[in-house]
């Protein structure tokens, strides 16, 4: 398993958004998550990138706790240089992007390696360019973000979290804030991914592509983990009266 | 007095205008940032003294300021202010522009979106780095207007150090008209701010086009 999430709580002021969450992802697995806007998906991605802290459960990487829930109930962190080695594990996309402006293409992708990871100028930029090469912008290394359309912002974005080299990648709505005639290409890159073995945790409403690439499937509503599976199960023979009820939706 | 002899005399005044007005910015445009920074401090009584600090400054005009920096400390502990002339103009300007530069820099400060915060920390920069090298360059881009206006604010309100009786070119300027009668000094003076604030604007200028290479 290289992430495992059990009995996740977390709220905000008195609003309960996850409740009692629990799943794992295995090494090379694709899972996708859907369900209503509400229903706690961001919450769950920021809690396991550390972005958001849990108020109760246990996140473990590679079998390693990161933080569990100690006798008198509250959540426990590892102490934040061990927090450190636990970020590197995992990549994240934003649905906005969030590129660096200020740098090049090129630069957003060799920053952080050279900065935070320690590594060789040279390495990182030929890590880099092999990356833009795979998202097919190789010829954008020099640009600066505000040059590049939605689509290959998105695209610089997941390569900038692959130049980290991360054992888990994760995906909140990569798609959501671009022009629908840009959303192929940024699916066709994650569906390479995937055909590469990447382990990736997708938030999506792109249902034909989480039914086409993930191995499962996840749906929440309400903060829980209402039903999950392979996705053709979830898809075509949904148990739960919730999960038809959303999944008709799309269907029109 | 000849023009020349005029001028001569004022020149000195000039050259003690632009000290005021670089030791004032080498002072205040760092110690801005660190007062942005402690405004927000975990700790709350750091914060209300700096946001006092802030207030006063503000809602006191900086000519009162200066005298009370000047001769606070005669009135308030007997102490002699000798040779406490240039010390305590320059730290009045000093105090007064943080102030003001520091609601700039914590405006810019604000005005960069969560998101950058976030996809650093995700990266795995620490709190330090993701300061220096991703909000700090991208702030300055931001508040680089309001900094203009704040610098060419500076070069006027040098005059102030009149107040202390200090020889800068202003009181030259008024010494002069009144002993001479004449009127030559103060355009003189007007030349002079005139053409140190095109100057200034004119610097300013070049370094918000070099900062254009993205948006
Ligand atoms: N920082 C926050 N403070 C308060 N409420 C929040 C915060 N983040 C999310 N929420 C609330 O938590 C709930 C779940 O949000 P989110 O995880 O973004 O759902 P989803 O991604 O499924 O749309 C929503 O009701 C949202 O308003
Ligand atoms: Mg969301």
């Amino acid at each position: 398993m290289i992430l495992e999430m059990n009995h996740i709580r977390k709220h905000f002021d008195d609003l309960d958004v996850l409740k009692d969450i629990s799943f794992g992802v295995d090494s090379g697995e694709v899972v996708s998550i859907i369900g209503p806007s509400g229903s706690g998906k961001s919450t769950l991605l920021r809690c396991a990138t550390f972005l958001e802290k849990i108020d109760g459960g246990e996140i473990l990487y590679m079998g390693e706790k990161a933080a569990y829930t100690d006798e008198s109930g509250n959540a426990v962190y590892v102490h934040h240089q061990q927090l450190r080695h636990f970020r590197s594990y995992c990549g994240l996309v934003f649905q906005q992007f969030n590129l660096f402006p200020h740098y090049t293409v090129l630069r957003n992708l060799t920053d952080a390696p050279i900065h935070v990871q320690h590594r060789e100028r040279e390495e990182a930029e030929a890590t880099a360019m092999e990356l833009l090469g795979k998202m097919g912008i190789k010829d954008k290394a020099l640009a600066y973000p505000y040059q590049l359309s939605g689509g290959q912002q998105q695209r610089v974005a997941i390569a900038r979290a692959l130049a980290m080299r991360p054992e888990i990648l994760f995906f909140d709505e990569p798609t959501s804030a671009l022009d629908p005639e840009l959303t192929g290409e940024v699916l066709k890159v994650i569906r390479q991914l995937a055909e590469e073995k990447m382990t990736m945790v997708v938030v999506t409403h792109e249902m034909p592509f989480a039914k086409a690439v993930s191995n499962r499937v996840i749906f929440m509503a309400g903060g829980v983990i209402v039903e999950q599976g392979d996705p053709l199960k979830v898809f075509d023979d949904p148990q739960e009266e919730r999960t038809k009820q959303f999944l008709q939706v799309f269907e029109r | 007095m000849t023009l020349s002899t005029m001028l001569s005399t004022m020149a000195a005044g000039m050259g003690r205008t632009c000290g005021v007005f670089i030791l004032t910015l080498i002072g205040s445009l760092p110690l801005g940032m660190i007062v942005a920074l402690l405004r927000k401090s975990r700790f709350a009584l750091v914060r209300i003294i700096i946001r006092a600090y802030i207030s006063v400054i503000r809602g006191t005009p900086l000519m009162l300021q200066l005298l009370v920096w000047y001769f606070g400390p005669y009135y308030l502990f007997g102490w002699s202010i000798r040779g406490w002339r240039f010390p305590a103009l320059i730290l009045g300007f000093i105090l007064n522009y943080a102030a003001y530069f520091a609601e700039i820099y914590r405006g810019g400060i604000e005005s960069i979106p969560v998101g950058q915060h976030e996809a650093a920390e995700v990266l795995g920069y620490t709190k330090a780095q993701t300061f220096m090298r991703i909000i700090l360059p991208q702030v300055i881009k931001r508040i680089m207007p309001s900094v203009t206006n704040e610098v060419i604010t500076l070069v006027k309100d040098t005059s102030l150090a009149f107040t202390l009786a200090y020889q800068e070119v202003f009181s030259l300027a008024k010494q002069i008209s009144a002993s001479q009668t004449s009127f030559m000094p103060f355009v003189i003076a007007g030349v002079f701010y005139f053409v140190a604030n095109y100057i200034v604007a004119f610097a300013m200028e070049r370094i918000e086009k070099a900062l254009d290479y993205y948006k």
